[in-house]
C-alpha cells in the first residue's frame, strides 16, 4: 500500500524542494513504486536548488503553517474535475485537495465558490451535474469535450504568420490584445518553437509601441460591431474641459500611431471623428438593458472614405484645387502615400505636381511647410500669398516682432 | 490580468505544450511562454506538486529535467489547453486581421490561411469576418509589399541591401548598403534595423522612406556587435547631444503633450516648453516650419538662426512668380 501524504505533510513549513524531496524518500521508504518517480525528479531538484517557493498572492498562513498556494489548489482542483467519471460532490472535493482541508466548513465553501467563479472566468467549463437520478444531491465535473481546445494542423507558413500575431498582439496596440495573447498562449502547442520554418534565429520582426488604453480600444470596438451607442467625455483639442458625448460608433481605424473612432455624435448631431487617447472617461453603454443593437451604420458607409481624411480636408471652409511642385527629392514619396487619392503628374526633371482638395487653410500650410524648400504651392494665388503670410509671421517672431517685408 | 491568473494560464499551456513536443529546451520554452529561467522553474516545480488525489508520488504529475530538456508525464487529463472563451476567438481574428492589413498582401496570405482554419476548429458565431473588415482599418503607407518582404527576406537570409533612402533627418535622398537585421513596427510606421555600411553602425530607417531597394545575392554575417548594436527603439524620443527647447502656445500645447518626440514638459504663462534631444537640427528646422507662428525656439541659439535663414530662402522662392521657372529648375535649386 502506498502511503499516503497529507496536506500537512505537503504544506510543511518551510515548503522547500528539498522538503519535498525529503518526503519523497521518505516515501520510498515504504514502497518501491515511488523510486521512479523520486528519480526522475531529482534532476529538476538540483537544478532548481533549494530555495524555497515564493508565495502566491493567494497564500495564507494557516495555524503557522504556510497554506497550500492557491495556484496548486485550483491546478488540482481542474485537474480533479477533468478526470471525473461522475460528478463529484463538495465534501469529496473538500476532502480530497490540500489546501481545503484545513478550513472550516464555512470558510471551505466561501474558498470554493471563489475559486470556481475564477475558473469560469477563464473559461474553464465547470458543470453542475445531478448525481443521481432524483437529481437531489449534485457535484461537479468538468467535461472534457467542452474544456479541450480542439488540435489544429497549421502549416509553417500559418506558424510564422500566427507567431507574428503574437508578438503583435502583445505589444498591447490593437482592441482585445490581452484576449489575442491569451488565445494565441492556448494555440502554442499547435505553433511549436521559435521559429517554425526551422531557422536558428526567431523570425526577424518585432512590435514596439506604446500600450494605448486597452478598455477603451476594446469597448469601442465591441460597441461598433454589437451597433451600441456609448457614452464618454472627450476633450477635443481646442478645449480645454472635455465635454460628455453620445456616439453611434460605426468603426475604427489606426493612423500614424494613434486610434480614431469614427462615428454618429448626438451631440453635433453628424458625423465626427474621436481621437481614442482624448477620451477622459470610461466608454459606457448607453442602452446596456438592450440586448440588441441602437443603431445601424448607414447603407453606404465606408470606413476608409473616413480613415484617410487628411488634415486639410478637415474643416467646414469652401473647398478650393491647390496645385504643389515637389522636388525629385520627395516626389516619390508624396506620390506613393496620396498618389491614390489625388491627381499627381512627374514633370521630365523628376519632380511632381500634385492636385489636393484644401478646405482648411492652416493645415494645407502645415503639411507644406513641412516639406521646407522641397515644396511649392503653384496655385491658387490666395494659398501661396497664405503661405508667405505664414513665413512672414515666423520670420518677425525670429527677428523679435520687428515687421517683415520679403 | 493579475499576476497568479497570468500564472495559471501559463501553465495550462505549458503542460500540453510539454506532452506534445517531450524534450523541449529551456531557450525554447522560455520564448514561446515569454519567461525566464528562473520563472519557469518556478511553473515546473509547482506543476510537480499537482496531480489527482491522493498526491502520493505515483498520483502526481511527473516533471523531469535531463540536461537542458523537459520531459513531463502522467498528465493525459492536461493533454490540450482551455477552449478559447468568446473575447479570446474574437481578440485572435481582430488581431490577425490587424496584422494583414499591415503587413500586406505577402504575409496576409498565411494568416488569411490560419484564420480560416480556427474559424473551422473552433467555429465562430459570434462574428463574421465581414464584420471586422467594415469595424476596423489599418493601413499605412509603409505597408507595401514590394518593398516589405523583400526586407523581410534580407533579414532572415542576411543578404545584404542596396537602396536609395530619404533622410529626414539630413533632407537628402541616399545611397546605402546595409545588412538587415530585424523589421519593426512601432509608431504607425515599419522600422528597419541594419548594419549601415556607410556610417559603420546600426540605424533604424522608416521603411516608408526608402524610395528603391534591390536585395543583392552578396550574403553578410552578422556579428555579435552588429545585433547588440541596435539603437534605443525608433519609438522612444530622440536621444542626442543637442538640447533643443520650444514653447508652445497654449492653443497648440494640448496638442505637443501628446508627442512622443519630448522628453519633459514645463508649463509657462505663455505656453508650454517642451524639451527633446537631438543630433541633428536639420528635421526639427521642417517640424519648426510645420508648426508656425505657434512655436518659439528657446534654445539653442544656432537653431533659431538656421530657421531665420531657411525661412528667407523661402520667401525668396515665394517672392518669384509661380509658373515662370523652366521645368527642369527643381525647386529645392532655390534654397539657400
Amino acid at each position: 500500500m502506498v502511503p499516503r501524504l497529507s496536506a500537512a505533510e505537503l504544506s510543511s513549513s518551510p515548503r522547500t524542494s528539498r522538503a519535498v524531496f525529503v518526503e519523497l524518500i521518505h516515501t520510498f521508504l515504504y514502497s518501491r513504486a515511488c523510486i521512479s518517480a523520486a528519480v526522475r525528479n531529482m534532476p529538476m531538484l538540483a537544478s532548481g536548488g533549494d530555495k524555497s517557493l515564493p508565495g502566491e498572492s493567494g497564500e495564507k498562513r494557516v495555524g503557522g503553517r504556510s497554506a497550500v498556494s492557491k495556484l496548486e489548489r485550483l491546478m488540482n482542483l481542474i485537474a480533479m474535475l477533468l478526470e471525473a467519471r461522475r460528478p463529484v460532490t463538495l465534501e469529496q472535493i473538500r476532502n480530497s485537495i490540500p489546501g481545503y482541508q484545513q478550513e472550516s466548513a464555512a470558510s471551505f465553501k466561501r474558498m470554493f465558490e471563489r475559486d470556481k467563479s475564477e475558473l469560469r472566468e477563464m473559461g474553464i467549463p465547470i458543470r453542475v451535474e445531478p448525481l443521481d437520478a432524483f437529481g437531489e444531491e449534485t457535484g461537479y465535473r468538468i467535461p472534457k469535450e467542452d474544456y479541450y481546445l480542439p488540435e489544429v494542423d497549421f502549416t509553417p507558413e500559418e506558424k510564422v504568420a500566427l507567431l507574428l500575431v503574437h508578438r503583435f498582439a502583445s505589444g498591447g496596440l490593437i482592441p482585445l490584445s490581452r484576449e489575442a495573447s491569451s488565445a494565441l498562449l492556448k494555440l502554442s502547442p499547435d505553433l511549436g518553437g521559435a521559429n517554425p520554418l526551422g531557422g536558428a534565429r526567431p523570425v526577424p520582426v518585432r512590435f514596439d509601441h506604446p500600450a494605448e488604453a486597452l478598455e477603451k480600444l476594446g469597448a469601442f470596438w465591441e460597441a461598433s460591431v454589437r451597433r451600441k451607442t456609448v457614452r464618454f467625455a472627450y476633450r477635443s483639442l481646442g478645449s480645454s474641459k472635455p465635454r460628455e458625448r453620445l456616439v453611434d460608433p460605426y468603426g475604427m481605424y489606426f493612423d500614424r500611431g494613434a486610434w480614431y473612432v469614427v462615428g454618429h455624435c448626438h451631440l453635433r448631431g453628424e458625423m465626427r471623428i474621436f481621437r481614442v487617447s482624448r477620451v477622459e472617461s470610461d466608454v459606457v453603454l448607453e442602452h446596456p438593458e438592450n440586448p440588441g443593437p441602437d443603431f445601424e451604420r448607414p447603407p453606404d458607409f465606408r470606413l476608409s472614405d473616413h480613415s484617410r481624411v487628411l488634415p486639410w480636408e478637415f474643416e467646414e471652409g469652401a473647398p478650393q484645387e491647390a496645385e504643389v511642385r515637389l522636388s525629385p527629392r520627395i516626389a516619390w514619396w508624396v506620390e506613393r502615400d496620396l498618389g491614390d487619392i489625388y491627381p499627381f503628374r512627374y514633370l521630365e526633371d523628376g519632380s511632381g505636381v500634385i492636385r489636393v482638395t484644401v478646405r482648411n487653410e492652416e493645415a494645407f500650410c502645415n503639411w507644406v511647410l513641412s516639406f521646407a524648400e522641397d515644396a511649392e504651392v503653384l496655385s491658387p494665388p490666395g494659398l501661396r500669398e497664405a503661405v508667405r503670410r505664414r513665413l512672414r509671421g515666423i520670420l518677425r517672431g525670429l527677428e523679435g516682432g520687428r515687421d517683415v517685408r520679403s | 490580468m493579475s499576476g497568479p491568473e497570468a500564472r495559471l494560464r501559463r501553465m495550462l499551456a505549458l503542460i500540453p505544450y510539454v506532452l506534445k513536443h517531450q524534450g523541449a529546451t529551456f531557450r525554447e520554452l522560455c520564448e514561446v511562454f515569454g519567461v525566464t529561467r528562473e520563472q519557469l522553474i518556478r511553473d515546473l516545480e509547482l506543476i510537480f506538486l499537482c496531480g489527482q488525489p491522493d498526491y502520493t508520488p505515483a498520483d502526481l504529475i511527473e516533471v523531469s529535467i535531463e540536461g537542458d530538456r523537459v520531459f513531463i508525464g502522467m498528465a493525459d487529463y492536461f493533454a490540450r489547453p482551455v477552449r478559447f472563451t468568446p473575447s479570446e476567438l474574437a481578440g485572435l481574428y481582430l488581431a490577425c486581421s490587424a496584422l494583414a492589413r499591415l503587413a500586406g498582401p505577402a504575409a496576409s496570405s498565411a494568416l488569411h490561411s490560419a484564420m480560416r482554419r480556427i474559424q473551422r476548429a473552433m467555429g465562430m458565431e459570434e462574428l463574421s469576418p465581414e464584420e471586422v473588415e467594415k469595424s476596423l482599418e489599418m493601413a499605412t503607407p509603409d505597408s507595401r509589399e514590394e518593398v516589405l518582404s523583400p526586407l523581410l527576406e534580407a533579414c532572415e537570409e542576411h543578404r545584404v541591401v542596396e537602396m536609395e533612402y530619404f533622410s529626414y533627418g539630413r533632407g537628402e535622398l541616399t545611397r546605402r548598403r546595409v545588412h538587415p537585421l530585424s523589421m519593426e513596427f512601432g509608431m504607425g510606421h515599419w522600422y528597419l534595423h541594419a548594419w549601415d555600411e556607410m556610417s559603420g553602425e546600426v540605424r533604424v530607417f522608416r521603411v516608408d522612406r526608402i524610395k528603391d531597394l534591390e536585395v543583392t545575392k552578396e550574403r553578410f554575417t552578422p556579428h555579435r556587435e552588429e545585433e547588440a548594436g541596435r539603437k534605443g527603439t525608433s519609438t522612444t524620443p530622440e536621444s542626442g547631444e543637442i538640447v533643443v527647447r520650444l514653447r508652445f502656445s497654449l492653443a497648440l500645447a494640448p496638442w505637443a503633450r501628446e508627442q512622443a518626440l519630448f522628453s519633459e514638459f514645463q508649463e509657462e504663462k505663455e505656453g508650454l516648453v517642451c524639451t527633446l534631444r537631438t543630433d541633428s537640427l536639420s528635421w526639427l528646422e521642417r517640424e519648426l516650419l510645420r508648426w508656425g507662428t505657434e512655436v518659439e525656439v528657446l534654445h539653442p541659439p544656432e537653431l533659431r538662426e538656421r530657421l531665420r535663414r531657411r525661412v528667407k530662402g523661402l520667401l525668396a522662392l515665394y517672392a518669384k512668380r509661380s509658373g515662370r521657372r523652366r521645368t527642369d529648375e527643381s525647386p529645392a535649386s532655390c534654397a539657400p
